[in-house]
């Protein structure tokens, strides 16, 4: 998949592996900075990744289970929890306008 | 939120942890302690954190099980733990740590609140310094 425009991007979704830990505390931040912008976060287990996923964000340690488990969905994977720039980007992206690459 | 979530007997805080490993175990037993998990799901937390290190930043790391570890989970609670000595995470100094057991979604406000501080650096070194429990539910549960 080539990437995807922020006008088609509805819903995130922040993916962990048990999906009680970090992926609570970033999709808590994607949400507050993505108020405005009519787009849904949740956050799953990696191996629960719905269908309707426009985009999947996780740890760069869970990428390959994640591409694994939805394959065909953009993914923005971050090294840092808080704050990270791929995370920061995204944000950026949805305000702006522009394309999510995959 | 659920009064019993953050349990004021599983916030410790002037604990010591020789290593990663050993502060992971007591934040395993105060949630056993307070009959959140059972004894299993402390193995699970280890598990887990050899996959991917759950320092999250500002010093602080959530430790928590897997998801097939969840049948451990009798109920969704947290633990607080401050060492302040300060234990090596994988190259990261850590302070705080905020054990997790969540089967439902009880936590995430808490969880929420926590994301919150740690953006702030003044917030985040309040809460790392707190020496009153009272101050760390405050901080936690607004």
């Amino acid at each position: 998949m080539a990437g995807i425009d922020s006008q088609d991007i509805h819903k995130i979704i922040v993916a962990c592996d048990a999906g009680m830990g970090s992926s609570v505390m970033l999709a808590s931040q994607l949400r507050k900075q993505l108020k405005d912008s009519g787009v849904t976060v949740e956050h799953t287990p990696v191996n629960s990744i719905p269908d309707d996923a426009d985009v999947v964000v996780c740890h760069t340690g869970l990428a390959a289970r994640a591409r694994a488990a939805a394959p065909g969905k953009v993914l923005v994977s971050f090294q840092i929890f808080l704050g990270d720039p791929a995370v920061t980007k995204l944000v950026n992206t949805i305000k702006n306008g522009g394309v999510v690459d995959a | 939120m659920r009064e019993d979530l953050l349990d004021p007997r599983a916030v410790l805080l002037h604990e010591r942890a020789p290593d990663r490993e050993a502060a992971i175990r007591r934040c395993g037993r105060a949630l056993v302690e307070v009959g959140a998990v059972a004894e299993p799901y402390v193995a699970a937390m280890l598990e887990r954190e050899r996959s991917i290190s759950t320092y999250v930043g500002e010093g602080v790391a959530i430790p928590h099980g897997t998801n097939a570890s969840k049948d451990d989970i009798l109920r969704d609670a947290l633990c607080f733990i401050r060492f302040p000595d300060g234990v090596d995470w994988d190259g990261e100094r850590v302070t705080v740590c905020v054990g997790i057991a969540a089967r439902e979604g009880g936590h995430v406000p808490l969880l929420a609140a926590l994301a919150e501080i740690l953006m702030d650096p003044d917030r985040a070194r309040t809460l790392r310094e707190a020496t009153e429990v009272a101050q760390v539910m405050k901080e936690l549960t607004l």
